[in-house]
């Protein structure tokens, strides 16, 4: 299969970030079954386990035309960031970013357990925005778990994310191949809400102009 | 996992794994579950009706690798599944199957944890395969995951031998494309033949006596020269690289990717050959003989101990004569690091500087400047029990009545979720972690030390799933030795840190069927404990009941705390209560509370206002489980019951 | 007063051994709990100040402030603190057939604070087993059957705190001098909080020489016998030197050389003998075992000693002569052991900038008390 749309880059390395619990994993895999679903090879890195008891957690996603590359994108190697949670776009920037990553970010913060202790500082959303920006070539912010819970469950924000992610022409994903994907693993009674959620992400970067 | 040959899919390297097994025509799988390793037996119980199959959550490792040995030895193909802790608990049963030898192809898979990432080690299991004397193989990108596990049984029944398969966390838990085999349609019958001579492989009883030991371990060594033959034109053993390469790589497993894309990114293609073995005991000689003497220098990357390095210099050293010294580059002399994953970075830097060539650095400016504002942007996620998890108010009742007893106590843990317990999330009761079933273990020698002057009381906590697996031999010991302690069971039914496998407790196995319990306060009662058991959610009695026994001078005493896991898929996403806090009765950090919900209780779900001067709930985060209300000082915290 | 923290308490009181367990800083938040005899802190509190330290008799107490909060000048270098008169006591008609320890003036006054709603409800010391705990009596019937003597310092102040925050006020206290000490800390409004009510009705305070660590003396009477067993226990007047157990198989005695090192760290540096900061003081009366010592301190108590003069309740008398010299001789003793031996250990006066101190007070008196003015080192 040769894929007709050629990648900006070759691997094309997309790291989704969260904390544990916010469905991070599942986005990763609607990415990468829908790049498989075009043709392309898709090597898809995590860490879950105890990770996910209120950590920190990251998919690494190497999308190319052909062949298997590392499950660990190298250091400074992002082309593109989708953080379902603010800060913890900083700390993937801090490993994989470099001055051309772009980055979408949903602004709903989840806070750390040391934040609630009041042991340590949660920045301001204003210093988080600014600090994205001067990080990457390009960043969007999306309130995704805002329209989530308008729709009904917090946890949509993922699939709002990867809506987002498509709205931006990164990587030649489309409602179809979103729905095709999703059609074949999630229970019928899911589908449409999915759908939405995935629309409200594309309006939310196509509004962001 | 269809039966769709031909055809490429995105798998997770343990689904890859499960797909060899099936394309292996294996009928018997078992397992203990141990993250990276879960998803295999769970992949084949969901087609297991379909592919007549059986496989089962065994009741730990060594279990799991008996039952898969018997179906060998009834000639069926049969393969056992553990993580790398898991293979130390089959040892003992390893090297005596691995010494008698085997009827049906039999395989055992290890997921392995390099760098510790769910695990509380980064322990190795490769030199089993050296010590106990079976052969190795080690799969080095997705489509390897399956095609090596399916050829694993054809060796294993050529060679009759068992065969490992070794996985690690970038492996299983990564995921790839991978291109489907056929699945076979023959359903070979069961049946454990044991007429023939004794020492017969294939028809006498297989049996290890004190006798005969060296002819069957002469016999098992033959086997090993034979592997190591086979090994020799092995297609999962590739060199990549120029016909006299500057320096030789050698590698397996996931860390042949780092290395590819290391070579590619600094352009070394024309320079260093990468010789990637799949087959890492018994090496294949006359291949390594060719390959070592391509160049003088030779870089061994794996993970995480030099196991590969060590057994190459060795060869190379008996083979010095042919293919002239060696300098080798690897863990010995700190190119990498013994300890941790390994990733491209890392190798990249091996790379550079054994080449001499200017390493690959980032843009330095922009890295100063993101980990500066890393610093200030992104405060670190300390894990933390799971907002409504039961543990959270079990290890309230244990750390409250230890402390109220005020005897300098402790917990000595074991091996679960339960283990945060050593973190502020379960307010730093469990002082002892080792392994499973090591909680009771220690507590039954720490509970005969008052002889010595030792006077602080222990409790020992468990899981359901642990209990089954490795607690119940440490029970008999601590009740027949008179040990005065308290074990107390986090029974949340399911082995919820894995995903909610099943285990003894619950009416349903691997496979969804209906099958008999084995129930935790019947069977320490049995032994002769004092068991009682309660909700942890109900604090007070939870922790009255603990101060009862602790009180208890004599024996040992059992606290069965049951209550569901909060991610488990019955009460996920389900709410008992709609919680909220009233800011008038909210005393905040006054004298009398000083945040005592959010600086000492912590649960994720709940929050604190600094510009309303409150606690607060996150509706988003909260699970609803209601505990909250009951260590607010106040009763400002409101729980509302959900319709 | 100086007042800190719950982690300058913890470690001041607790981790040196003071602690007397008189459940002064338990039941004001969840960070402190008591629990057989012994108080316990669940959870580190970083709060820089905090009622438990301001309440803590072993922490910071300046009795100098203390005695001008109850009008005097400044405390005074006598033995048995500041009061009104002395006389003897027993309970009087209205009370006959009531078993009482001793002469029952306790019983008596408690009673009638309660039957007269001077107090809406008492917290008193009662037992489970040989562990002392807070007893709170509404009802006058209910205040005699906590009237024995305990030999085991008690959380009652716990009961007194959690009566407090539960919105009640004008509580009648039975106290031993340690606990009317921190009562009256607490009467101080240390905090200076806004909405602050005095919470104690009435202080009546308790003679005491020392008390036993319950634990100590639970592990010391379980290797002699069985505890359940026991009944009472009593320590007759010099020179007896027993305590006496009874049990349902007969009485034992034991010398009290064997149970003085289960006295706990803070007893010895405790310099008050007579409860010197309750409204009344009450002990036994050597030489008379149905009469009591009572000291009238305040005028909330001599109003009640009059009334129950008055009514019936109490029998008094003059003070025995000869009596008066041995009594104050006691308590003389007693503070004069407490502050050699708080000197001793530096926590008496420690430099106010740079140390802290269980206990301050005029340096004059401190002289006139001992008899000397050796500097002491600072522990802390």
């Amino acid at each position: 299969m040769n894929p007709a749309n050629p990648l900006q880059h070759n691997p094309y390395n997309l790291i989704i970030t969260g904390v544990g619990g916010q469905g991070n994993v599942l986005a990763s895999r609607m990415v990468g079954d829908m790049m498989s679903q075009l043709g392309y090879d898709v090597i898809i890195g995590e860490t879950f386990g105890a990770s996910q008891r209120g950590g920190s957690v990251m998919s690494h996603l190497r999308i190319t035309a052909k062949g298997v590359y590392s499950p660990q994108i190298p250091f400074g190697s992002a082309h593109m960031v989708v953080a379902l949670e603010p800060s913890e776009a900083l700390r993937v920037l801090k490993d994989y970013g470099n001055p051309h990553v772009r980055v979408i970010c949903n602004t709903r913060p989840v806070q750390p357990v040391g934040v609630i202790r009041g042991d340590l500082d949660y920045p301001d959303m204003a210093d988080l925005r600014r600090w994205v920006r001067e990080l990457s070539g390009a960043a969007w912010f999306i309130q995704a778990t805002d329209m989530a819970m308008k729709l009904g469950n917090p946890i949509l924000a993922n699939v709002i994310s990867v809506g987002a992610l498509a709205a931006t022409g990164a990587l030649p994903l489309s409602r179809d191949h979103f729905e095709n994907v999703i059609g074949r693993k999630m229970a019928a009674g899911k589908i449409e809400m999915n759908l939405q959620a995935f629309d409200a992400g594309v309006a939310m970067i196509r509004s962001a102009g | 996992m269809e039966n769709t040959p031909g055809q490429r899919h995105l798998v997770m390297g343990n689904e890859a794994i499960s797909r060899g097994i099936l394309e292996a025509g294996v009928q018997v799988a078992a397992a203990y579950p141990g993250t990276p390793s879960s998803e295999i037996i769970e992949v084949l119980s969901q087609v297991a009706a379909r592919r007549h199959m059986y496989t089962e959550w065994s009741v730990n490792e060594k279990v799991a690798l008996e039952v898969a040995a018997a179906a060998s030895f009834a000639g069926l193909r049969a393969v056992a599944v553990m993580k790398q802790v898991g293979m130390n608990v089959a040892a003992d049963f390893l090297l005596h199957v691995a010494l008698r030898g085997i009827r049906g192809g039999l395989v055992l898979i290890s997921c392995e944890d390099p760098g510790g990432l769910s695990s509380t080690n980064e322990g190795e299991s490769r030199p089993y395969a050296k010590m106990m004397e079976f052969p190795l193989l080690e799969p080095g990108d997705f489509q390897e995951a399956k095609d090596m596990t399916r050829w694993a049984f054809d060796l294993s029944e050529r060679l009759g031998s068992i065969v490992m398969v070794r996985s690690v966390t970038r492996l299983s838990h990564a995921s790839g494309n991978v291109t489907f085999g056929q699945l076979p349609e023959d359903r070979p019958t069961a049946d454990f033949n044991f007429n023939g001579a004794m020492l017969d492989p294939d028809t006498g009883p297989m049996i290890n006596l004190p006798g005969p030991v060296t002819i069957i371990h002469r016999r098992q060594q033959e086997k090993m020269a034979r592997a190591a033959a086979l090994f020799e034109t092995s297609p999962f053993n590739r060199y990549d690289g120029p016909e006299r390469p500057e320096l030789l790589v050698i590698t397996a497993s996931a860390c042949q990717l780092y290395c590819r894309e290391a070579i590619e990114i600094l352009g070394l293609e024309q320079r260093v050959g990468l010789l990637k073995l799949g087959t890492t005991w018994p090496l294949p000689i006359q291949l390594l003989q060719r390959h070592l003497a391509l160049c003088r220098r030779i870089l061994v990357v794996e993970e995480v101990l030099p196991f590969l390095e060590e057994n190459l210099q060795a060869f190379a050293a008996r083979a010095a004569a042919r293919i002239g010294i060696k300098q080798f580059f690897g863990k010995n002399d700190g190119a990498l690091p013994s300890t941790g994953e390994l990733n491209p970075d890392l190798v990249m830097a091996a790379l550079s500087r054994i080449l001499d060539i200017a390493p690959m650095g980032r843009d330095d400016a922009y890295r100063r400047r993101a980990e500066a504002i890393f610093a200030k942007g992104a405060p670190p996620r300390e894990l933390t029990f799971c907002p409504g998890c039961p543990h959270r108010a079990s290890f309230w009742g244990i750390h409250n009545a230890l402390a109220m007893d005020n005897r300098r106590g402790f917990v000595s843990g074991d091996i679960g979720c339960y283990s945060l317990a050593a973190l502020p999330c379960g307010f730093e009761s469990l002082k002892t972690l080792h392994a499973m079933g090591s909680g009771l273990g220690m507590a039954s020698g720490f509970g005969k030390l008052s002889p010595f002057g030792f006077d602080q009381p222990v409790i020992a906590v468990c899981g359901d799933s642990t209990f089954y697996h490795a607690v119940m031999p440490a029970l008999v010991n601590a009740i027949h030795n008179d040990a005065n302690v308290t074990l107390v069971v986090l029974d949340n039914s399911g082995t919820a840190m894995t995903g909610f496998q099943a285990h003894p407790g619950l009416a349903v196995n691997a496979l969804g069927e209906t099958v008999p319990t084995v129930e935790i306060p019947d069977l320490c009662r049995a032994m002769g404990a004092k068991v009682r058991v309660c909700d942890p959610f109900d604090l007070p009695v939870t922790q009255n009941t603990l101060l009862e026994m602790l009180d208890d001078p004599q024996g040992v005493n059992v606290l069965v705390l049951r209550q569901i896991c909060a991610l488990s898929p019955e009460k996920k996403g389900k709410k008992r209560y709609d919680m909220a806090v009233d800011p008038q009765i909210c005393r905040a950090d006054d004298c009398g509370c000083n945040r005592f919900c959010t600086r000492i209780f912590r649960c994720p779900g709940l929050g604190y206002d600094p510009q309303k001067g409150t606690a607060r709930i996150d509706e988003v985060i909260c699970a609803g489980c209601g505990v909250c209300a009951d260590i607010c000082p106040s009763g400002a915290i409101e729980r509302k019951q959900r319709s | 007063m100086r007042i800190y923290g719950p982690q300058t308490l913890f470690e001041d009181v607790q981790q040196r051994g003071l602690c007397i367990g008189c459940g002064g800083c338990v039941a004001l938040c969840p960070h402190f709990k008591t629990y057989k005899g012994k108080t316990a802190r669940l959870f580190p509190c970083d709060r820089e100040t905090g009622r438990c330290h301001a309440y803590c008799p072993k922490a910071e107490v300046d009795l100098d402030e203390l005695a001008r909060q109850s009008g005097q000048p400044s405390y005074p270098a006598s033995p048995a603190g500041g009061y009104q008169r002395i006389v003897a006591s027993r309970s009087g008609r209205r009370l006959a057939g009531q078993t009482c320890q001793s002469g029952g003036t306790v019983t008596a006054l408690m009673t009638l604070a309660l039957a007269s709603g001077r107090i809406e409800s008492a917290v008193l010391t009662g037992t489970k087993g040989l562990v002392p705990h807070p007893v709170r009596v509404t009802h006058p019937d209910g205040v005699a059957a906590c009237a024995s003597s305990k030999y085991t310092a008690a959380p009652t102040l716990s009961g007194l705190n959690a009566a407090i925050e539960a919105g009640r006020r004008h509580i009648g206290v039975v106290a031993t001098p340690c606990q009317a000490t921190a009562i009256a800390q607490m009467r101080a409004n240390p905090l200076q909080q806004d909405d602050f009510q005095d919470p104690a009705g009435l202080v009546i305070g308790l003679f005491c020489t020392w008390a036993l660590d319950t634990r100590h003396l639970i592990a010391f009477l379980d290797q002699r016998m069985d505890t359940r067993r026991i009944r009472k226990m009593t320590i007759p007047p010099p020179p007896a030197e027993v305590l006496i157990i009874r049990t349902d198989t007969g009485d034992s005695e034991i010398p009290l050389d064997q149970i003085r090192p289960l006295i706990p760290g803070g007893c010895r540096i405790c310099p008050d003998m007579t409860a010197e900061w309750a409204d009344l003081s009450v002990g036994e009366l050597e030489g008379r075992p149905a009469w009591n010592t009572l000291i009238v301190r305040s005028e909330t108590g001599r109003a009640l000693v009059d009334e129950a003069a008055r009514d019936g309740w109490l029998e008094t008398e003059s003070y025995p002569s000869g009596q008066l010299d041995h009594l104050l001789g006691a308590a003389r003793g007693k503070k004069r052991r407490a502050l050699q031996q708080a000197r001793a250990d530096g926590l008496l006066n420690s430099a106010p900038d740079t140390c802290r101190a269980a206990l301050r007070l005029d340096a004059k008196t401190v002289d006139a008390l001992i008899g000397d003015g050796e500097e002491c080192a600072c522990r802390y």
